[in-house]
């Protein structure tokens, strides 16, 4: 098997290089026009054609990611409100945490138009997942505000209400279930949740 | 204790040691599996053992958090067995708390608290035997503690303790050394920038011979900083071929 090129390791303080030589990525930091490395690990630079070499230092384990204001992430529905649903921010973008957060969808970033008309128990209920973005991470009386009021985000997964076992899961544009004489249906991005009773559906359109 | 001597006119201390030699160091990372990090670090019969969580949602109130960085809360705890009669400490003493205070001091400075805002990162520290250099070996527990834990620092924090004997300055002071009463210094340092993090000392000591005592912690923090090193590169090999075959 033919060796790679010696791993070069590094520690925190190690000076790696010259800021005109390369631009800092993750894992690094800047000081007096030189590049230090902020992680025990190993040393990663990517040349780009043309730009600078990114140089980063990179770990085996990926430490705790914190949700950062603009990234899209997965919760699960805690308790709902008349004005406000309580999630648990389960993953970031798609690295799962080892804690979950909490996190706030407020009743005017459900969804973007009617926003007045949104009632809170018709779009979301507890244990849903959602799939929503940051757009605050708060301040001293609230957790992280996420909205879903955009095309992809919104309810992905539920349970029915009528059925325990029944899992509702998502088309092209809405959530179908058949499920003999009732039909529940909603859109995501509209974050509306309704049920049909007394349609059947065989086949759900996709 | 009348009689003995800390420094023999040959220049040998209690435990045999030279005026600025260090005690013997073993040092492991990664040692509980179920916390962020872990670190285990032995400094002659002084052992401590640090566990860092974290950055994580705040805890408790809300209010506390920071908006532009991470709050750094440090624990300090020592082990019931730990010194030569077993004594039972509460749990928010003031030698405690203090020790907490200084701790987290330290590693506000070290910490790249700016990337992890609202958040807050826990360090807890336990002395399971106290031989004299308890806050130098915490500091360095807690450094290889949050390395292991994948938190960007700026740089290692290596401390040291020292003393002034007869017109000299000794490094890495044990028990018997600390209990014969004269001045002590702790220092914390940043070796590559060569800033200090933290220095401490409440005894009197003439300005003269300030100068000679910071000079042998610092050059005794570097002596750890040289092995801690060492250690960690050792443990970042074990984890990459263990990941990488």
């Amino acid at each position: 098997m033919a060796m790679a090129p010696p791993m070069r390791y590094c520690v925190p303080g190690e000076r790696l290089c010259n800021l005109e030589e390369a631009s800092p990525g993750s894992g690094t930091y800047t000081r007096h026009g030189y590049i230090f490395s902020s992680l025990s690990g190993c040393l990663v630079k990517t040349s780009d054609n043309g730009e600078l070499p990114v140089v980063s230092v990179t770990r085996e384990t990926e430490s705790q990611m914190l949700p950062d204001v603009g990234t899209i992430v997965t919760c699960k529905v805690s308790s709902i409100n008349s004005r406000f649903a309580k999630v648990h921010i389960l993953y970031v973008g798609s690295t799962p945490l080892k804690n979950s957060f909490r996190g706030t969808i407020r009743k005017e970033d459900v969804r973007a138009t009617e926003k007045d008309k949104v009632e809170i128990y018709k779009s979301f209920r507890p244990g849903d997942i959602v799939l929503a973005k940051v757009i605050s991470l708060g301040d001293a009386q609230s957790n992280y505000l996420l909205t879903t009021a955009e095309n992809e985000l919104g309810v992905v997964v539920a349970h029915s209400e009528s059925g325990g076992s029944s899992l509702l899961y998502p088309t092209k544009n809405c959530l179908f279930l058949s499920l003999g004489a009732e039909v529940f249906r909603w859109y995501p991005s509209a974050g509306v949740r309704c049920s049909v009773p007394g349609h059947t559906l065989k086949n759900s359109a996709k | 204790m009348a009689g003995l001597e800390l420094l023999s006119d040959q220049g040998y201390r209690v435990d045999g040691r030279r005026a600025g030699e260090l005690r013997k160091i073993q040092a492991r990372m990664g040692v509980f599996a179920q916390a962020d990090g872990s670190a285990y670090i032995e400094q002659g019969n002084t052992k401590a053992l640090a566990v860092v969580y974290g950055p994580h949602e705040m805890r408790g109130s809300r209010s506390r958090a920071l908006p532009d960085r991470a709050l750094v809360n440090c624990q300090y705890s020592m082990a019931t067995f730990s010194t030569g009669e077993r004594k039972r400490r509460p749990h928010g003493d003031r030698k405690a708390c203090e020790m907490g205070l200084q701790l987290r001091q330290t590693f506000e400075a070290a910490i790249l608290t700016q990337l992890y805002p609202r958040s807050q990162i826990d360090i807890y520290v336990q002395v399971l035997q106290a031989d004299g250099g308890n806050y130098a070996a915490c500091v360095n527990a807690a450094t290889l503690a949050v390395l292991d834990a994948g938190i960007p620092m700026r740089d290692f924090v290596c401390a040291c303790s020292a003393g002034f004997v007869d017109g000299t300055a000794l490094a890495d002071l044990s028990h018997v050394e600390e209990a014969a009463g004269g001045p002590q210094v702790a220092l914390a340092l940043l070796p590559a920038s060569g800033q200090l993090a933290l220095l401490e000392m409440d005894a009197r000591l003439h300005e003269d011979h300030l100068q000679q005592v910071l000079e042998a912690a610092s050059q005794a923090a570097r002596d750890v900083h040289a092995l801690l090193d060492r250690v960690v590169r050792q443990h970042v090999r074990e984890a990459a071929l263990l990941l990488g075959d």
